[in-house]
């Protein structure tokens, strides 16, 4: 694809002025990063940033069933969230596979939003569209009227104040509501304190303009990729993807089996995971994505799907998927590098502890 | 993007400086490399003895997103490393003509695939 034929986000040209380093992804042009990615990860874990996602898949599902028919086409439960709460969720194929990975806000009893990734947003539309009818409700693609900013760090409260968006009874996390032009919501990518905003392009570009007057750092996809793989988050095309089930990727606690009817139960019921997911950090190398992962008899039982030089905790830090039958007993991982094996240090938590866990 | 380019030096298309002293040649990466790469995090570099033609890889630069290989502007074999890059790789970014990375005895000084600093800043013009 060559630039004359990527997307552009309504707020592009601000991107050019502020000198960004633009590279393709999901067939936008978008900023990987303005300054420095050390200097935007630590601008969002110690102050404030602001990151332009409006590449991302707004659907729209409005009418009786809207909650219904969210509730059984992913695999957590929707149901029983009350109004105003939002849901990260799978959805899957009936066999089980991740199609993506999303995130869904009951607007209200019978409005849904659901925020879907910009790569699979005519994979995700093309599945779900097709049981749309069967429903009493109307499902719409609303991707190309909305803008979206993502605020993130310990002081995007204190932003939101000074721009009077902050609703009268705050909002708890994973919470949504509509707020004049907005819609507001207390989600992220980052493992920090924040809100999604959700406008039109002109209010959105407004909003960014404010925001960098403010003095609120703008920040790329690189910086968003480092602070996401800190705190353990899954990107979709690396930890999840069309081979494996939400199960393989240490997300069973998406999965609930005990509900009623969604895609992918009878196959989840039966399935039996084939990998695990291992988090693994290296003092002095950094791991990458598709590197080898190793056992301490030297065989090869996994790799790499995301990796990274950390730049909260300054260590090489990876997830890994590894093959369930072959998770070592000693819990010893190594990554080869190149020539060399380095021993990685498998942890259970997440490498950095945000506010949110 | 303005960067600069030590009109002393000779240079490669994969943006590698040269310093050459005699049969000695002192090797690191260019303003514009450092730029590019961005927080340069990981540098790795080879033992003394190793030995390489030109255009063999003889080291790793890695900045927190990418990783690049390092290719020999020249044959020779290395006479040093530069061992405080490895414990403090942002000195690539901070000056990367005082940050060499690796020395060479040379084993040919004929130089004349290299590029010089105008040739090498009209090469990283018609980069942009």
């Amino acid at each position: 694809m060559t630039n004359a034929e990527l997307l552009k986000t309504s707020l592009h040209a601000s991107h050019l002025e502020l000198k960004a380093k633009m590279s393709p992804f999901a067939g936008y042009d978008m900023p990987v990063q303005y300054t420095s990615v050390k200097e935007e990860v630590l601008s969002v874990r110690q102050n404030v940033g602001v990151f332009d996602v409006s590449h991302m898949g707004e659907f729209f599902v409005r009418g009786t069933d809207a909650v219904k028919f969210v509730d059984e086409m992913i695999t957590n439960d929707f149901a029983s969230a009350p109004v105003g709460k939002a849901v990260y969720s799978p959805l899957c194929r009936d066999n089980g596979t991740v199609i993506d990975d999303l995130i869904a806000y009951k607007l209200a009893a019978d409005e849904v939003l659901i925020c879907v990734n910009a790569s699979n947003i005519a994979k995700d539309w093309n599945w779900i569209s097709q049981f749309a009818p069967q429903y009493n409700c109307k499902l719409t693609n609303e991707s190309d009227d909305f803008s979206l900013l993502a605020l993130q760090g310990p002081k995007t409260v204190e932003i939101m104040q000074k721009l009077e968006l902050l609703p009268k009874h705050d909002l708890e996390y994973y919470a949504a509501l509509r707020f004049g032009n907005f819609i507001l919501a207390r989600t992220g990518y980052t493992g920090e304190d924040g809100f999604e905003i959700f406008g039109s392009h002109k209010e959105i570009k407004n909003l960014w303009t404010k925001l960098l007057e403010l003095g609120v750092a703008p920040c790329g996809l690189a910086a968003r990729d480092v602070l996401r793989l800190e705190v353990c988050y899954p990107l979709y095309g690396h930890e999840l993807n069309d081979e494996i089930t939400p199960l393989d990727a240490g997300l069973k606690w998406t999965v609930k089996l005990q509900k009623p009817k969604f895609k992918g139960q009878a196959a989840l019921v039966e399935a039996q995971p084939k990998f695990r997911l291992a988090k693994l950090m290296l003092e002095k190398a950094i791991p990458r994505e598709g590197y080898a992962v190793l056992d301490s008899s030297g065989q090869t039982i996994g790799s790499v799907t995301s990796g990274t030089m950390s730049v909260s905790i300054n260590k090489g830090i990876a997830l890994a998927l590894i093959q369930k039958d072959q998770w070592p007993k000693d819990e010893k991982f190594f990554i080869q590098i190149r020539q060399n094996l380095w021993p990685a240090e498998y942890t259970s938590k997440a490498f950095y502890q945000g506010a949110h866990k | 993007m303005s960067h600069q380019v030590p009109a002393e030096l000779f240079y490669t298309k994969d943006h590698e400086w040269v310093r050459v002293e005699g049969e000695t040649a002192t090797v690191g990466i260019t303003d514009f490399a450092q730029s590019a790469l961005g927080d340069i995090v990981f540098v790795e570099l080879p033992a003394a003895g190793s030995t390489y033609s030109h255009g063999d890889t003889f080291g790793v630069v890695e900045s927190i997103k990418s990783v690049s290989d390092l290719f020999s502007p020249l044959d020779g074999e290395v006479l040093e490393k530069n061992e405080a890059l490895e414990a403090s790789p942002d000195l690539c970014n901070q000056a990367p003509y005082e940050s060499w990375m690796i020395k060479l005895k040379l084993s040919s000084t004929n130089v004349s695939h290299l590029l010089n600093a105008k040739s090498y800043t009209e090469f990283c013009a018609s980069l942009d």
